[in-house]
């Protein structure tokens, strides 16, 4: 009996506990918003960072959800909201539309033109192309130049090996990641071990482990390794404007802690929060930063990172076809 | 003096009848201790057709729900050609499907498979009714994938579990054959299963080798299911089809998430026995034919 029994306690307490899935909300414009309210209130990492009262913010866009007569105004008014986080790497996704924050850029000095690189007297219109890589030798052959637009681009170590024989008579390079979005973590480090002489560490990530707007994992290092079998050891500048953002401002922040490697232009755009995704009742996709991502100083780099030497693009320059920033860099590999 | 020759005579009659008698005894039963046993195994391929019904909170809050399609294949086996109470079990499955979001705006492509192999005690009949109970551990690996995600697209399912399992059947006897009505029941008991955090990226898990809180203990407590498979064997002129229902119903929980998935099934296969001859002790009785041989 005494065994019976204490089979039914355990079955009691065992069996009901902790395995209700979550109420969802309708799928109404209110019980949207409240999903897309509670995903980022229990999600988005930057939310103490930002110093964003996000109570608040419901009180404001909740009053206003009751006026909304379209799905149309309902995802500007969903837009809105999360532009209030003040984050690329968030955006609400509809079968009709995509919101999106693009003040990180838009407010600054653009420090890049196409027109520029692509003139004779940097690109022009021979350079050569490898794995998303455009290049060509600059300033009478002393200096090898490197654009590369998308680090969603596969590129390889054979590309790379190429790249850097046809640079060997060069005294320097430059690597020019401006107006590059980002794009994939893995090529953001495989092109910067590079650089690196032995591997080491660049920065840190957490994430969100509850719903607390500071519940974090340990932190947990970010490694860049030193390729083995091929590497530059001659002066590199890496050439950063605002809209370097995301894996690109992972690139700068690893190239940074590189030996021979300067940093020149314009602030990086930040986005150092790794996106992930989640979905709404009504089936809309919303991105949001999730992990946050750190120098090798702790520091958030949300916000962009600084380079070592700040140029921007002088409209007299622009207008004579050169590009300041670039002339800068070759006057410091020099 | 007759008398005695004859007496003689029927003396030896006798005597040769008892031995006659004696060497049948011995030959016989050595007949019987020299008739080899072969343990069978018992197949059954099928194929299924099911609803499926996903709940990954990892990759989305929403339910998905869509079809799926698979392969199963069952082995059973008694452990030892002298013993009937035990049998081996193994299984493996592997089956593919696509599910929809409930608005239709995202697709959930789902590839899962699983192996098992376990040991049943067969119990006494009861009404014609026999039981079997044991034990099957099984290795479970699915690998689901939201496409239009960001940095968390895919989810994958590992899981290694010690499962009760069971199976009663009941032979319907008909005119013209023998149908067998199988129920078979499996429920995970206790084992290992690997669920990442919500907000852990599959990039910092194994890029960066961040695998904390990924790996949890399951019981009861925080897993539970149901793998039910109703059957009927019907046996024709050559091969015997099976077809059957099935409900896979599997819950679990940890890091606060809770996830789902439930299967129904609609299946059709085959059954048949099979043993197999290799080796120098293990030699096919002379009545078998090889090409080996040939």
């Amino acid at each position: 009996m005494k065994k019976i029994r204490l089979i039914i306690i355990f079955s009691a307490l065992v069996l009901p506990s902790c395995m209700n899935e979550p109420a969802q909300q309708p799928n109404t414009y209110k019980g949207n918003f409240e999903a897309l309210w509670q995903i980022i209130n229990t999600k988005y990492c930057y939310l103490d960072y930002k110093h964003i009262n996000w109570d608040s913010i419901h009180s404001v866009y909740s009053s206003r959800v009751d006026t909304v007569k379209s799905n149309f105004s309902f995802f500007d008014l969903m837009g809105s909201m999360l532009g209030e986080l003040k984050d690329g790497h968030v955006n609400l996704y509809s079968d009709f539309n995509r919101s999106r924050y693009w003040k990180w850029f838009q407010d600054y000095p653009a420090n890049f033109s196409n027109l520029l690189i692509n003139n004779n007297r940097y690109l022009g219109t021979n350079y050569l192309m490898a794995g998303g890589f455009d290049y060509a030798k600059i300033n009478n052959g002393t200096i090898g130049y490197i654009y590369y637009d998308d680090f969603s681009d596969a590129f390889s170590d054979t590309n790379i090996s190429y790249i850097m024989n046809y640079f060997s008579g060069c005294k320097g390079l430059i690597i020019d990641v401006r107006n590059n979005g980002g794009g994939s973590l893995d090529y953001s480090k495989q092109l910067a071990s590079y650089f690196f002489k032995v591997e080491t560490v660049t920065g840190y990530m957490r994430h969100k482990t509850g719903d607390g707007h500071s519940d974090f994992s340990a932190a947990v290092e970010i490694k860049t390794p030193a390729c083995k079998n091929i590497q530059w050891q001659r002066p590199v500048a890496v050439l950063t404007n605002r809209m370097a953002y995301s894996a690109t401002n992972d690139f700068v922040n690893r190239m940074k802690q590189a030996p021979n490697v300067i940093i020149v232009g314009d602030r990086t755009g930040g986005g150092g929060g790794l996106p992930l995704s989640s979905e709404l009742p009504n089936g809309w996709l919303v991105r949001f930063s999730s992990s946050p991502m750190y120098d090798s100083a702790m520091q958030n780099t949300e916000w962009g990172i600084d380079p070592d030497v700040r140029d921007s693009i002088k409209v007299a320059d622009q207008a004579k076809g050169i590009d300041t920033i670039i002339e800068r860099a070759i006057i410091l590999l020099k | 003096m007759q008398t005695n020759r004859c007496q003689t005579h029927e003396m030896k009659k006798i005597r040769i009848t008892l031995i006659l008698l004696v060497l049948s005894f011995v030959v016989s039963a050595q007949n019987n201790t020299d008739e080899k046993k072969y343990p069978l195994t018992s197949n059954t391929n099928s194929f299924n057709l099911s609803t499926l019904s996903f709940l990954d909170p990892y990759l989305s809050p929403l339910n998905y729900s869509g079809l799926g399609l698979g392969y199963s294949t069952e082995s059973r086996r008694f452990l030892n050609e002298m013993d009937y109470k035990y049998s081996t079990l193994s299984k493996f499955r592997f089956g593919a499907g696509i599910a929809l979001n409930p608005k239709l705006t995202s697709d959930l492509l789902y590839f899962g498979a699983n192996y098992g192999w376990g040991i049943e005690y067969h119990l006494m009949s009861i009404n014609g009714i026999k039981l079997q109970v044991g034990g099957l551990w099984d290795a479970d690996f699915g690998f689901k994938n939201v496409e239009r995600n960001i940095n968390n697209p895919v989810n994958l399912d590992m899981a290694t579990n010690l499962n009760l399992t069971g199976l009663a059947s009941y032979d319907i006897i008909l005119k013209q054959k023998t149908l067998k009505l199988k129920l078979a029941l499996q429920t995970p008991l206790f084992g290992f299963m690997f669920v990442p955090r919500a907000g852990a990226s599959y990039f910092e898990m194994f890029e960066l080798g961040n695998l904390t809180d990924a790996l949890h203990f399951s019981s009861i407590h925080n897993k539970r299911g149901i793998d039910g498979k109703l059957s009927i064997d019907v046996p024709f002129n050559h091969s015997v089809w099976s077809f059957g229902l099935k409900m896979n119903e599997l819950r679990y929980s940890a890091n606060d998430l809770v996830f789902n998935r439930s299967e129904f099934s609609l299946l059709v296969g085959t059954t048949f026995d099979i043993t197999s001859f290799a080796g120098r002790k293990n030699k096919a009785p002379k009545n078998f034919i090889s090409p080996n041989d040939y």
